[in-house]
């Protein structure tokens, strides 16, 4: 009897135990099920915003040749072949380029694929036509994806439309990581008994244990810790995905979701994204291997990187063909040919180029928006970087920079440096450099170090007194000894960076040979005041100390402002605010915020062109001199060298007709250089400007100026035949100039003046 | 022309109708189409000008159409180049369907091609004009002025610009002095 109840009871127990653990994960399933549905359903993957360099603009007569536009072409991955095929390749035949062009958004228009080709002339391009051979106007390329803003958890990703995937990416998913798919539940007994099987015997994994649906799951849903319950929890809730959502929903889900690559803070997510940061392009142009590549990245993204551990990375995607082929997916033939290929990943992982200048890029950003809706409404940001001018300017700074520590020789310590260009009319920031190691997204030595202007503040003091109506660009000033008592009663004995005094010297020579002298006496004659407010007008936002030594550049400016500052020079005395942005558009492709071309007019026009002439003469006669050994001479340039105390900053800046460029070099524990503008920054500049597509600066003179010719050293007016030492210079018109004695009754033959005509227009 | 016509329509009406025309029709046919003043040889940039020489003599400070003999040479003629002519065209399309920003943003394209080209900058103000933002219209005007030196329809065009600009604002003096600024270069 006593058996008999012991049974008993032990059932009834029993019974209970397992009727309560059955409610248990009954409400436990019913309960994940709410979260699958409620969060699966109501899904919508957080979108970075993308950020995107200038598009290339083609038209006839654009000066690229032929190999420059192959560069293009592959800056953004086309493909050459031998007939065109889908978007995104490219034919060459003789002079004549075809090009698949592919679909594009731009910040005004979205454009379908369509065929361009281009004829190309010897040094521009001949004619653009579409593909009934009708010219065409002009036409973009699309823009280059220069990287994401995203959250600080860091997931970016593209997402892409089931239309999107290549069809061979599912296949080779389901081939290497889930044979059973399209039949299963959710889970895979089998598998998993598999794997675990392979995994004591500590063998090589060909599939792993877990289901596509499971490995969503975990991406989605959970944490990555591997514990016995989670993987329960795991398993009920891909058998209740199943349930609710089709296999094709899943497997977009699955594509758009899994972790594929990791690059500093940012997680690389889906598919869409890893084909940009792999490949440079868009996944539906993938082919076989690329496919491959990154399908044996799934199992793996840090193991299997195929930029770091590239033989892993070849070994696993080898796999991933064989696999395939065997599955029937393809051809034994396709799979050994696709396995003689390279990795062919590209070299620096797209979507993270030019850190520099998306810090700019978000920092004008973060003044008008939310950080949520920056990395999570799918915002579309185009910029004015143009790739062919960063590259430049990054090669411009470390070849210099590299060849300066060599010559210099300090072993411990290394010179750092920074670049803003910019196009002087549209005020357009078009590269950014903030330091040698352009890679480094770190200290942005072109917006945050704060140096000494130096004698980059000359022209402002110069412009300031030619405004006055009092000062032309032959007035003579004195180059005297200085002693101007502070108001802390010390007294202040500037000198010359030479140590020489000059004496009488024009203006013009004043400016070209910087001399820190003559200038303090034109300073303090047209006042500290006066010269504060000429760079604010030209937008300098800080707050100018209004001390003698301001004269010579002891306020402290960044690159960036002083590029703000330089292109009003260039722009004739218009001030632009400088734009790294042109618009922002939202996911719909509404245009949520333009930063439009604004001018402002800042300064008296023929005082600001005189002042650039004389800037002139800096390249020509002065410290800028050296540029023309490398610049072709026919190129009209106009700039300044500055040099702060101790020679701890190396500036120089300048423009063309096309470009503004500023350069700065400097230690940035602030130790002296031994090098002077025209040493240090001057030859960064150069190089970058030799580099540039360049036009002349050729502002029109105004109406109320006139050209003159002046001797060099004394100021005093000649003709050309008459000095040896001539320069020319801008005055008002009606200026009288002392004639240089013996000059007076120089008359020029009609063969002197075809001669100056012609050396004029060889000049433009 | 049925284009034009539209475009013409479109515009505030406060606006004279010959001088969108004149700015129209200049930017899209080049000045010598829309018989403003005959086709001129090669532009020279930054004339040689000596003392004495014509392009420095003051202008005379009063005159009636037509212009005295004495009015400087025009030195260059501004065109558009075709894809700039092709943007334009597409800008006063925009700008007639009301979207300003669309049009300002294809002119700035062309901008990009061509910033030294005084006509672009004109056509930008008079979108700025449309979207009553006078004082961008005003620099805009200022900014072709600068560059359109020598180039007397153009000038002409970048002084109507600031004219409508002052007048928009109330200053109708000094719309009065840009007006016979613009008379005295190009008379219509």
């Amino acid at each position: 009897m006593a058996r008999g109840r012991f049974w008993k009871t032990f059932f009834i127990i029993a019974a209970a135990v397992v009727g309560v653990g059955a409610l248990v994960i009954g409400s436990y399933a019913v309960y994940l099920d709410h979260i699958v549905t409620e969060q699966f359903e109501g899904r919508r993957w957080t979108l970075p915003a993308h950020v995107y360099a200038a598009p290339l603009e083609l038209y006839a007569g654009l000066p690229l040749t032929q190999a420059d536009i192959k560069h293009e072409l592959a800056r953004l991955q086309y493909r050459p072949v031998d007939k065109l095929e889908r978007p995104g390749t490219y034919h060459q035949q003789g002079s004549r380029i075809d090009v698949a062009l592919r679909p594009a958004a731009f910040a005004d228009e979205t454009r379908p694929a369509t065929i361009l080709t281009i004829e190309s002339g010897p040094a521009a391009i001949g004619a653009l036509r579409d593909s009934a051979g009708k010219d065409v106007p002009l036409m973009r390329f699309e823009p280059l994806m220069i990287g994401s803003i995203f959250p600080i958890h860091g997931e970016d990703r593209i997402v892409v439309t089931p239309n999107e995937v290549p069809p061979l990416l599912p296949a080779a998913l389901k081939a290497v990581e889930d044979r059973k798919f399209d039949t299963h539940h959710g889970v895979d007994p089998e598998a998993m008994l598999r794997a675990l099987w392979i995994d004591m015997r500590a063998g090589q994994i060909e599939q792993g244990g877990s289901t596509l649906t499971q490995q969503l799951v975990k991406s989605y849903f959970l944490d990555p810790r591997q514990t016995v319950s989670r993987k329960l929890r795991e398993a009920i809730m891909a058998m209740e995905l199943e349930a609710h959502f089709s296999k094709a929903d899943l497997m977009n889900a699955y594509i758009n979701e899994i972790f594929l690559g990791q690059d500093g803070d940012r997680a690389v997510h889906g598919f869409g994204l890893a084909s940009q940061f792999y490949f440079g392009k868009p996944l539906s142009e993938l082919d076989l291997s690329e496919v491959a590549v990154l399908v044996a990245v799934v199992r793996g993204p840090s193991y299997y990187d195929p930029r770091r551990h590239p033989q892993r990375a070849q070994a696993r995607r080898d796999l991933v063909l064989k696999l395939m082929a065997e599955r029937g997916i393809i051809s034994e033939k396709d799979a050994r040919a696709a396995q003689a290929k390279p990795l062919g990943v590209t070299l620096r992982a797209s979507g993270s180029y030019f850190p520099a200048y998306l810090d700019f890029v978000r920092r004008v950003l973060r003044r008008d928006y939310r950080e949520e809706d920056l990395t999570k409404a799918g915002l579309r940001i185009y910029t004015n970087l143009e790739p062919r001018a960063q590259e430049q300017a990054e090669l411009a700074l470390d070849k210099e920079l590299s060849r300066l520590d060599r010559n210099h020789k300090y072993p411990d310590a290394s010179l750092e440096g920074a670049v803003v260009v910019t196009t002087p009319q549209s005020g357009d920031v078009i590269a950014i450099v903030g330091g040698r190691n352009v890679a480094y997204d770190g200290f942005n030595r072109a917006l945050d170090a704060r140096r000494q202007f130096g004698s980059l503040v000359k022209p402002f003091i110069y412009l300031t007194a030619l405004e006055t109506g009092r000062y032309n660009a032959a007035t003579i000033v004195q180059d005297q000894p200085v002693q101007i008592r502070l108001a802390d009663g010390q007294m202040w004995k500037p000198e010359n960076f030479t140590k020489q005094i000059y004496g009488p010297v024009p203006l013009v020579r004043a400016l070209a040979e910087s001399m820190n002298l003559a200038t303090i006496g034109v300073g303090m004659d047209i006042g500290l005041d006066k010269v504060a407010q000429t760079l604010q007008r030209f937008g300098l936002e800080r707050p100018v100390p209004k001390v003698p030594s301001m004269l010579l550049g002891t306020l402290e400016v960044t690159p960036i402002e002083a590029a703000q500052l330089y292109n009003g020079l260039a722009n004739g005395g218009f001030r632009n605010p400088l734009r790294g942005v042109r618009a922002v558009i939202s996911e719909d492709g509404k245009t949520i915020k333009a930063f439009p071309l604004e001018v402002t007019p800042v300064a008296a026009p023929d005082a600001v062109y005189a002042v650039d002439r004389m800037m002139e003469q800096v390249m020509e006669r002065g410290t800028g001199r050296a540029a023309h050994a490398v610049l072709p001479a026919s190129l009209v340039v106009a700039g300044k060298s500055g040099t702060s105390s101790d020679l701890r900053d190396s500036w120089f800046a300048g423009f063309s007709g096309s470009h503004v460029v500023v350069v700065w070099v400097g230690y940035d524990d602030d130790l002296p250089t031994g090098l002077t503008g025209s040493a240090g920054a001057l030859p960064v500049w150069t190089r970058l400007m030799g580099g540039l597509e360049e036009t002349s600066w050729d502002a029109p003179m105004p109406e109320t100026l006139a050209e003159t010719w002046i001797d060099y050293p004394s100021g005093m007016r000649v003709e050309r035949g008459c000095s040896e030492d001539a320069v020319p210079i801008a005055v008002p018109v009606g200026t009288e100039l002392p004639i240089k004695p013996g000059c007076e009754q120089q008359q020029k033959s009609i063969v002197e003046r075809a001669g100056e005509w012609l050396r004029d227009m060889i000049r433009r | 022309m049925i284009t034009m016509s539209r475009l013409i329509r479109s515009r505030a009406p406060g606006w004279s109708r010959h001088v969108v025309w004149t700015s129209a029709c200049v930017a899209l046919f080049g000045l010598a189409a829309c018989g403003q003043i005959p086709p001129q040889p090669p532009s020279v940039p930054r004339p040689e000008v000596g003392p004495g020489s014509a392009a420095t003599q003051p202008r005379p400070p009063d005159v009636q159409p037509p212009p005295p003999p004495e009015q400087p040479r025009p030195t260059k003629t501004f065109r558009l180049g075709a894809a700039s002519l092709a943007l334009v065209s597409q800008a006063h399309k925009q700008a007639q369907d009301g979207d300003y920003g669309q049009a300002a943003a294809s002119i700035e394209r062309a901008l990009r091609i061509e910033p030294s080209n005084p006509l672009l900058w004109t056509e930008l103000g008079y979108i700025r004009l449309s979207e009553h933002n006078n004082d961008q219209a005003d620099a805009m005007g200022r900014k072709a002025l600068a560059l359109a030196t020598g180039d007397h329809q153009a000038e002409s065009n970048a002084w109507r610009l600031i004219a409508e600009s002052l007048r928009q604002r109330g200053r109708n003096q000094e719309a009065a002095d840009a007006d016979r600024k613009s008379e005295q270069l190009a008379p219509r």
